[in-house]
């Protein structure tokens, strides 16, 4: 045992080794895929249609049993643990929603919690606590049947169900893949504020590289052949890409996309303390996005951006400047 | 938000409105019958074969029939079809129906006929005979019932940690009752006409009024035999849709 890699403290799920080979294909749909995913990340798995993300997210919850390889979740190995029980303790999300057309939202909510044999009033109250929390009002909603739901809030109600037993891991299968873009944007802006309260270890599957990017805490891209191209923050593969895959993956605007991802913190960081003042600046917090900064130069006309410090002392940074370090992403991060 | 409050479900089975429609013909079938009967100036055997307890009598017994053969149709098709439908099954399932079909084919009278020679006359022998014949639609349509349960919901079952039963009983039973009642209503239906048959085998039933009607060359008998068989079966046609009404369940 003890020559075989072990989880390390502060992982959620860690696969080993982990292949699947379906009878009578010639491919593996994964092969010898090793990852480690941190209490409490945000992981999406992305890639062209047949690299195997599907069938690695199926495989932590065991909807595909791996052909080799071992899956630890929380520490433990659950390779071979009862499948039920393990998928009562992971939340599960997918595309399709899958809510059950002939329950109730709340008892649709219910449902992990009945099988747990939580008592009846409580389950109604934890239904009602989750509509809260994903923003649907109960006084409305709980009586309802799916039907009645748009396609947006039936998704809504297919998270909360997934989070109704409080699961520390929460699988999510192109969760925003069914519904209008407008209406996608706005879920992914809401799931990343909810997640931000309730820190829960995800791991996504989308095939969307831009959701990726935006949700993703750290990114894995998936090449053909199932191979995990790269494994990192979206800044790191915007900025550095492994090869000329990933770069293509990424495609063109990188640059530009980098600019939501920087903080102008990191700008500064790359230049001396003692730059010259600036009659003419705006000023910005330090935690803002570069995106944000140059929207607020270019919007108000001024010749750079002023960051407070502590103690009263203030950076300042010019347009010509700010621009050049985010278009040097070697040397912003090193 | 309170716009969306308005929308409601649109009641299962809109036509509420027409279920007296059923009933009403019913009454008005036996009354005419009633009346027809009332108006004639019988002979003897035509009193004899329509004496009230003489009807009475042939109408129990083919209700008794309807209802034992439905009966042990759906104790055999619901668990022979849910059956059929699990993983491992899944082939035999489509040589099971093929079989059930071909029996379908086959003509009722001849399926009584030969299991009378068989086995023998009587109730039972002709209660056999009827389920042989209604299995099919019972059988089909519970297998159709669970197969066009849609696999997404089955995936977020088992994705939540449901065993197999439980989604069987939570998700695809439940999604199969339509499907299911509609197969049954048709068993029950085909039932009451060919239990009508089964005084042939000496079974009894409305078939005995009928057959004597003919055999005793009296039309007045042959009327009151098939009208009440068409009461009868219109009867269980209305029954039969008001318990898919109330079984169905909420929300799909």
């Amino acid at each position: 045992m003890s020559d075989r890699p072990a989880p390390s403290q502060d992982a959620m799920i860690f696969l080993d080794g982990v292949s699947k080979h379906y009878p009578g294909q010639a491919k593996a749909a994964v092969s010898e895929l090793s990852m480690e995913i941190k209490r409490g990340e945000f992981v999406v798995l992305v890639g062209p249609s047949g690299c195997g993300k599907t069938t690695t997210l199926r495989m932590i919850n065991r909807l595909v049993e791996p052909t080799r390889g071992r899956i630890f979740i929380d520490g433990k190995d659950v390779t071979h643990a009862d499948v039920d029980s393990l998928r009562r303790g992971i939340g599960y999300v997918i595309q399709q929603i899958g809510l059950l057309p002939h329950l109730t939202i709340a008892d649709n909510i219910a449902l992990v919690p009945k099988m747990l044999g939580m008592k009846r009033t409580d389950r109604r109250r934890r239904a009602e606590e989750l509509l809260e929390l994903v923003g649907l009002d109960p006084a409305v909603h709980v009586g309802r049947y799916p039907k009645q739901l748009s396609g947006g809030q039936q998704q809504r109600v297919g998270v909360a169900r997934a989070l109704a037993a409080d699961p520390p891991v929460m699988l999510m299968d192109e969760p925003f893949g069914a519904v209008d873009p407008i209406v996608r944007e706005k879920l992914q802006m809401e799931f990343l504020r909810l997640q931000a309260s309730i820190r829960k270890t995800i791991v996504m599957v989308t095939h969307d590289i831009d959701e990726a990017l935006r949700l993703g805490d750290r990114i894995a891209i998936f090449g053909p052949g199932s191979r995990l191209a790269q494994f990192d923050t979206p800044l790191a593969i915007l900025s550095n890409p492994a090869d000329d895959f990933v770069r293509d993956f990424i495609g063109s605007g990188a640059p530009v996309r980098r600019l939501s991802l920087l903080k102008v913190s990191d700008v500064l960081a790359s230049f001396p303390s003692d730059m010259p003042s600036l009659a003419n600046a705006i000023e910005v917090d330090a935690g803002e996005t570069v995106h944000r900064a140059l929207e607020l130069v270019l919007a108000s006309g001024a010749e750079g951006i002023e960051v407070g410090g502590a103690g009263g002392t203030s950076r300042y940074l010019d347009l010509q400047s700010l621009l050049t370090a985010a278009a040097q992403p070697t040397k912003v991060l090193s | 938000m309170s716009t969306a409050a308005v929308e409601e479900v649109p009641a299962p089975g809109t036509r509420r409105s027409t279920t007296w429609v059923l009933p009403l013909v019913v009454l008005i079938l036996l009354g005419a019958v009633w009346a027809y009967v009332h108006s004639l100036r019988m002979d003897s055997i035509e009193a004899r074969s329509l004496a009230a307890e003489v009807v009475l009598t042939a109408l129990w017994q083919h209700v008794q029939l309807v209802v034992a053969s439905t009966l042990l149709t759906i104790a055999i098709g619901v668990p022979l079809g849910v059956l059929l439908t699990r993983p491992r099954t899944r082939r035999a399932g489509a040589v099971v129906l093929a079989a059930a079909n071909a029996s379908q084919a086959v003509p009722s009278i001849g399926v009584l006929v030969v299991l009378a020679m068989v086995f023998g006359v009587g109730f039972w022998m002709a209660v056999v005979a009827l389920v042989l014949y209604a299995l099919l639609p019972v059988l089909r349509n519970t297998m159709v019932g669970i197969r066009q349960v849609d696999p997404a919901l089955i995936d977020a079952g088992r994705g939540m940690g449901m065993s197999p039963t439980e989604v069987l009983c939570t998700i695809e039973l439940p999604l199969a009752v339509p499907v299911m009642l509609a197969g049954i209503r048709v068993a029950l239906i085909l039932n009451v006409g060919v239990a009508t048959l089964a005084a042939f085998t000496n079974a009894g039933g409305l078939g005995s009024v009928i057959s004597s009607g003919i055999s005793l060359d009296r039309m007045p008998v042959l009327i009151v035999g098939s009208a009440l068989t068409m009461a009868l079966a219109l009867t269980v046609d209305w029954l039969a849709g008001l318990a898919e009404r109330v079984l169905r369940p909420r929300g799909i």
